[in-house]
């Protein structure tokens, strides 16, 4: 049993540091106004559980958001990044949607080529009435990022040598 | 490749003729044979022009300075520095009619080893996209601009991700935070830099490595889809970083997934992030 925890606390990317035993992963939600904010909104208010691991900010647009603030909140102290737009075609600015989707692939491409693990750095449409499926995101971000354990970010010395 | 007469003549004639303020060309360094970017402001220094195949740097990078903004700029540029200066113009950052563009027809520079750049071998456009006089004769007819994946990034990418973390994190500790990269760079003119918020802040201090990770990583993204590949910021670099692979990665990654490279060829265009397609790759968004 504890070696399965401590193997949990293990970084994917840099496996010769281990995490504090009471580390819950820190996941960044960044989330557009007219969908995903209504839709996790709406999960809220139908009552359905999901993980509280996510902190959630709200921007006006999913193409509001700028590489650089993935790549700030993995610095500072996120080991994950989701961010969540309208479907295409949904956005309420009509092409926001379409530039942010470029970006993302590129951010997203490029912070694995330097050593980071894909499933860090995730993306997911919502709409304002897809409750269940904010929800069920969440879950599966939370899970994923679970299994890759903490991020190290060169902060050593927030970590144990094994 | 040596056209120091050709370019002392023109200066000499557009000083004589009032149609600049200040030119900005080569002049060879005081004490070896390398060269240094001139700025030359009285028609008398013309004479320490000269133009060979050690003019390794992006003069476009000079219209950003307090020197030449809102002057008649007389200009030297290479093939690279030239996409350089379109994405400026298309940016608005300069007025093409305070400009006297000199494009040179380029057969490559080197560096201090006297071996020819990487990225001059691997050219795909040495000709001046704009100029006013073009010296040399134009070679792009007989090239292919067809994409070829950087030997570097192939090797990288094949690497196991415990080991290519490995790689970066010793790049981003090397990393001084001098921002010499982002200061060399023609396509970084904002006057204040979003990075800069990181070297104000005590709580993560101004050179540690996960604020080099922060700057590097944040200063590609924002030229990802508009780097001319012209490798000002490695010969800036103090500690010889290898920024290109930043640069690389994201260039194979626009060209493989919305088939748009060569930024700065075309005028009027602003690069792969300020287009869409519906046909975008979308397998990677739940």
């Amino acid at each position: 049993m504890e070696a399965e925890v401590k193997d949990q606390l293990v970084s994917i990317e840099k496996p010769e540091l281990i995490a504090p035993p009471d580390w819950e992963p820190v996941i960044m939600g960044i989330l557009c106004n007219w969908c995903s904010y209504a839709g996790s909104d709406l999960t809220g208010t139908s009552r359905i559980q999901y993980p509280p691991n996510i902190r959630i900010i709200r921007v006006p647009c999913s193409s509001r958001v700028d590489p650089w603030f993935l790549i700030k909140s993995l610095q500072t102290t996120a080991d994950g990044v989701l961010v969540s737009g309208c479907h295409p075609g949904d956005c309420h600015y009509i092409s926001g949607n379409y530039y942010a989707r470029r970006r993302f692939l590129v951010t997203k491409k490029l912070l694995n080529f330097v050593g980071f693990h894909e499933n860090r750095i995730q993306f997911s449409w919502v709409s304002a009435a897809e409750g269940p499926k904010f929800a069920k995101v969440v879950i599966k971000v939370t899970d994923d990022i679970k299994k890759l354990g903490p991020l190290h970010l060169y902060k050593k010395e927030n970590f144990e040598k094994k | 490749m040596n056209y120091t007469k050709q370019i002392q003549d023109i200066a000499a004639k557009l000083f004589a003729e009032g149609k600049i303020d200040v030119f900005v060309g080569y002049r060879v360094n005081g004490f070896d044979d390398n060269q240094v970017p001139a700025l030359i402001t009285d028609p008398q220094d013309v004479p320490k022009l000269v133009f060979t195949d050690k003019s390794v740097f992006n003069l476009v990078n000079y219209l950003k300075s307090e020197h030449t903004r809102r002057k008649r700029v007389g200009l030297v540029v290479k093939g690279c520095d030239s996409r350089s200066l379109n994405l400026m113009l298309t940016e608005s950052q300069v007025k093409r009619e305070n400009l006297y563009v000199i494009g040179i027809c380029c057969e490559g520079v080197v560096d201090e080893t006297g071996q020819k750049m990487q990225n001059c071998v691997e050219c795909a456009v040495p000709d001046a996209v704009v100029s006013d006089e073009l010296l040399g004769t134009p070679m792009s007819g007989s090239l292919t601009l067809t994409y070829r994946v950087n030997a570097d990034i192939a090797k990288l990418s094949e690497m196991p991700l415990t080991e290519r973390a490995a790689y970066f994190e010793e790049v981003f500790e090397n990393c001084i935070r001098c921002n010499a990269c982002r200061h060399s760079c023609p396509l970084c003119y904002c006057a204040k830099c979003c990075i800069d918020q990181e070297t104000a802040t005590l709580y993560n201090g101004a050179n540690t490595t996960s604020s080099a990770f922060h700057a590097l990583m944040t200063w590609s993204l924002h030229l990802a889809g508009r780097c001319v590949d012209c490798r000002n910021c490695e010969k800036a670099c103090p500690s010889h970083l290898p920024l290109h692979l930043l640069h690389k990665q994201n260039e194979s990654v626009i060209y493989e997934n919305f088939q748009e490279h060569l930024a700065g060829v075309i005028p009027e265009d602003r690069g792969a992030f300020y287009k869409y397609s519906l046909k975008d790759p979308d397998d990677f968004i739940m």
